[in-house]
């Protein structure tokens, strides 16, 4: 890349590099590719946004960094947390940086919360679990994270139990846990779908004061454009697997350059609410033991021509800002007149 | 559970197949050779069961007698090969029994619903509460000690569990489209039953045999033992360990064949039952 | 919380009362033959229609069990057909037996089940699971009463190491009494200990795969702290309830191996009133083994329910 992001540094290596990270599961109808080539980096501070439909192979991606993916999938290329390359770490070395250098924010708070366990507990653990401070304390510390994240009463909801709380605050009780040791990267997997408008934006904003007042990087996934334009620095788009367009928010809400980020786009009706039905491009994403050859999005694009049987690499769109689309450098009539 | 590269993990999977098929070998191989001795034990039986030969009493494994001789010195491997057929057979008609009845009653509680569902399937739930031996013993008292009653106490102890299975596969059937279709041209209601229904319910009842099957042998073995099923000279691997009880001291082998006869008949039944399961009911695979 | 146990104890009546028909049903199958097994094949007809005037057995078979039941809510169970002994007093002299030997077995059978369930479920599909597995379907093949002899073979024949049978009260001589209580409640226990891991897999399974072992994996927990304290309250919830079934299986069990091993409790008593065919005496046995096994189904189910929040504060929010 030419230009620096806003965050990058010259003096230290970013928070999350992945590099050339593929992911491929074997299943009854073949070898699945889920992940496919991908790239990304987070600086620290910086708040990334990953967004696709489901099947996108996001999920997938924060799976790897967290070293959590079925024990059927295999993984290659590179995973770097400030620079300790990750991926061929032993599982004993490997549990230790989760829940301490990265936390994980998963979608669904309450099945992400254990039924039978009081909240303080959890919230708690990993002072237990990496400090091994003593549980009365590690409550207490809980106490603090909750409150921290704007838990009404925490004193009296601390020793309730994940079914008690509402929606809202037990993706801030998942939050908290995840604040707990003050990690480098916090991986949120879509915290807000589940949530409703007026709540979303709470947590939106809890997530944008921790970056401030800890300096923690966000890798955050989503399928809302919305939220990526109101809480991201940087956007990466991925489709099948692979990343089709990636460079700063703004650039790619103004200009985006690969059709598949433009059609998003147009089926948003507007910014800041977006659910998956509406994404109504015709066509479906190609199932991950099927990839095309050529361009993933080829058969959902109305600009396919010729160069599309063969995938196109990154492609400079503008300062920053690549696409994964021919008709970067080459137009549909240059390319026709060429053929004939 | 999970390993970052964990480049074994198809291998596993391969390894995980092949000993799901061996397993089901194995089963097959072991309720094959219960079969064979069952039907053909006069031809494979060294000996009769019966003989008595009292100057080689409690003889231990030879040459002439693979398993040894019993208390009065009947050969106790042919013993162990005619005691197959009766197990068998207790099983066969037991494990019918069973099935016939947990059908009725599962397909009649599924298809008319309400009230009859209700008040069967309570019944089905009772009768699934009582410990199996105690009632099929408390049978065996009022219907007196035979064969046929073992059979007859042993087959209704299944009835809940085959009326269950029975009960859920109909409702399956029951929510699939063709079953209104069936009605919309008018078929009655036997003839829907028998001709829709029964058909998509017999594969999970089958599987279900299977362990009941295994079960059933367990029961006949137990009831035998206790003196209430096959009585002596008649061979049964649970009349032969009473028996042979007595003489462990001395013949230990007495207290260890039919025994071992038992555990590899009802290992056999259990492991074609997984194996069945696995191939007809892949929901089911844990 | 207390309502859950008052519906328990709703249904727990009504079941027990309709297992008691049952029971008085299965008895009476065969009309007439309580009188020819008591006195025998050969018994005249005039002898047989006096036994049953004086034992009450002529009359129709619901004012019979109508009787024998308002008697037994007073605390009657009946006189022996044979010696004519009140069968109440006997049976609650020989409950403690049963109950020790029934409590026992179930204890080392969840001993087995519910570690070995739970690592089998953490190494699914891995070498581990596969050994566990086998050995749950070796266990589950083993006729309690053959592992009773070959146990009697091996400890007590052959290395004497403990008392072939009989027994000795708890309060008597508690070393004796666990010393013969051990091969009984092992035979017991090991061949019901198979189909429990089975259940334990499962259940365990179900919740391995669940979200909330993700964020505790996420957190960066051991393996030992995700299964003991983030799986295994969630998955005993399912496998109590399936579980207390088999206490029900395993209770059957204690009338043979009460019988191997010259236990002086109900199972035995089974036995003998089915080798006096004597009505009264196993009808009392049934009867009590039916409470017990009911009682120990609505205990596990009310404790299965108490590890599960969600049920004990339901009540407690509305």
């Amino acid at each position: 890349m030419g230009n620096l992001r806003a965050h990058q540094c010259t003096d230290r290596p970013p928070t999350l590099a992945i590099d050339n990270l593929q992911v491929e599961i074997a299943m009854q109808r073949g070898l699945a590719r889920v992940v496919d080539k991908v790239n990304i980096e987070v600086w620290p501070k910086e708040i990334v946004g990953v967004i696709g439909e489901s099947g996108s192979g996001k999920t997938m991606t924060a799976l790897s960094v967290l070293g959590l993916i079925p024990q059927r999938a295999q993984l290659s290329g590179e995973i770097r947390l400030s620079g300790q390359a990750l991926t061929r770490l032993p599982e004993a070395a490997f549990r230790k940086l989760r829940g301490d250098r990265i936390a994980y924010i998963p979608q669904d708070a309450l099945r992400a919360l254990n039924p039978v366990l009081r909240v303080d507990m959890q919230v708690g653990e990993p002072f237990n679990i990496h400090r091994r401070t003593p549980w009365q304390e590690a409550k207490r510390r809980a106490l603090g994270l909750l409150s921290a994240v704007h838990i009404p009463e925490p004193q009296r909801r601390a020793h309730e139990y994940p079914h008690q709380f509402s929606g809202g605050m037990q993706q801030r009780a998942m939050i908290a846990m995840g604040l707990a040791l003050e990690p480098e990267l916090l991986i949120a997997d879509e915290p807000t779908t589940a949530l409703d408008v007026t709540v979303q934006a709470q947590v939106l904003r809890l997530l944008r004061e921790i970056r401030e007042s800890h300096g923690t990087a966000i890798l955050f996934i989503t399928h809302d454009l919305g939220v990526i334009s109101e809480l991201c620095d940087w956007v990466y788009v991925m489709y099948a697997g692979s990343v089709l367009e990636q460079g700063p928010v703004e650039t790619i809400f103004d200009n985006p350059a690969h059709p598949y980020t433009q059609m998003l786009l147009r089926a948003t009706p507007t910014v800041g609410t977006v659910h998956e039905d509406l994404l109504s491009i015709p066509g479906t994403i190609p199932q991950p033991f099927e990839l095309p050859a050529g361009c993933r999005f080829a058969d959902r694009c109305p600009y396919r021509f010729a160069p599309c049987g063969r995938e196109p690499p990154l492609l400079q769109a503008n300062s920053g800002h690549e696409a994964r689309c021919w008709l970067l450098v080459e137009s549909p009539v240059s390319s026709a007149a060429s053929i004939s | 559970m999970t390993a970052v590269v964990d480049s074994g993990s198809s291998r596993h999977r391969r390894r995980f197949n092949w000993r799901r098929w061996l397993l089901l070998l194995i089963g097959g191989g072991l309720v094959s050779i219960v079969l064979l001795c069952a039907i053909f034990a006069e031809l494979i039986a060294p000996f009769s069961p019966y003989d008595l030969d009292v100057s080689n009493m409690l003889q231990g494994p030879s040459t002439g007698h693979w398993l040894g001789t019993d208390e009065v010195g009947r050969d106790e491997l042919s013993r162990v090969i005619y005691a197959a057929r009766i197990s068998i057979e207790v099983a066969l008609v037991a494990v019918g029994v069973g099935l016939l009845g947990g059908t009725i009653i599962g397909i009649l509680a599924a298809y008319f619903g309400g009230w009859i569902d209700l008040i069967l399937m309570r019944f089905m739930e009772l009768l699934f509460s009582f410990p199996a031996i105690l009632l099929a013993v408390i049978l065996m008292a009022s219907l007196g000690t035979s064969m046929l009653n073992a059979m007859i106490a042993i087959g209704i102890i299944f009835i809940p569990g085959f009326s269950r299975l029975a009960r859920a596969a109909t409702n399956d059937v029951l929510r699939q489209q063709y079953i209104d279709a069936a009605r919309v041209i008018g078929m009655s209601d036997g003839r829907i039953l028998t001709r829709e229904i029964l058909p998509n319910v017999v594969t999970p009842l089958l599987v279900e045999a299977a362990v009941a099957f295994a079960y059933a042998v367990l029961l006949e073995s137990a009831l035998s033992f206790l003196g209430l099923g096959a009585q002596p000279p008649e061979p049964s691997w649970g009349n032969m360990l009473s028996t042979g009880r007595g003489f462990m001291a001395q013949a230990p082998w007495l207290g260890i064949a039919p025994g071992m006869a038992m555990f590899l008949c009802v290992l056999g039944f259990n492991l074609v039952g997984d194996g069945l399961r696995d191939v007809f009911d892949p929901h089911l695979r844990d | 919380m207390l309502r859950l146990i008052a519906i328990r104890l709703a249904v727990f009546f009504p079941t027990l009362l309709a297992a008691s028909i049952v029971l008085f049903v299965a008895i009476n199958v065969v009309p007439g033959s309580a009188a020819k097994a008591a006195l025998g094949i050969d018994a005249t007809a005039q002898a047989i229609a006096r036994f049953e005037h004086q034992h009450g057995l002529d009359r129709p078979l619901h004012e019979q069990y109508l009787d024998w039941v308002l008697r037994v809510f007073r605390g009657d169970l009946g006189k022996s057909f044979q010696n004519h002994v009140p069968v109440g007093p006997e049976v609650l002299k020989r409950l403690p037996v049963t109950l020790e030997l029934a409590t026992l077995a179930f204890l080392i059978a969840n001993l087995i089940a519910v570690p070995l369930g739970a690592l089998a479920a953490f190494y699914h599909q891995r070498r581990a699971d596969t050994a566990i597995t086998m050995m749950a379907t070796v266990f589950g093949a083993i006729p309690n009463f053959w592992l009773a002899t070959l146990l009697i073979l091996v400890f007590a024949l052959t290395l004497r190491w403990l008392p072939v049978g009989g027994f000795a009260p708890m309060v008597d001589n508690p070393i004796l009494n666990l010393r013969q209580m051990v091969m009984p409640a092992v035979s017991l226990g090991i061949v019901s200990s198979a189909l429990l891991l089975r259940i334990m897999r499962t259940s365990m399974l179900e919740v391995l795969s669940s979200d909330y072992i993700r964020t505790a994996r996420a957190k960066g927990a051991t393996r030992n702290i995700v299964i003991w304290r983030h799986a295994i309250r969630n998955a005993l919830i399912p496998y109590l309830t399936v579980g207390a079934v088999e206490f029900g299986f395993l209770f059957g069990g204690v009338v043979i191996i009460e019988d191997i091993f010259l236990l002086p409790g109900i199972g035995s008593l089974v036995l003998v009133g089915i080798i006096n065919r004597d009505y009264p005496v196993l009808l009392a046995a049934a009867l009590v083994i039916t409470v017990v096994v009911l009682t120990a189904n609505m205990v596990v189910d009310i404790i299965a329910a108490l590890l599960d929040p969600r049920l004990v504060r339901a009540k407690g929010a509305t």
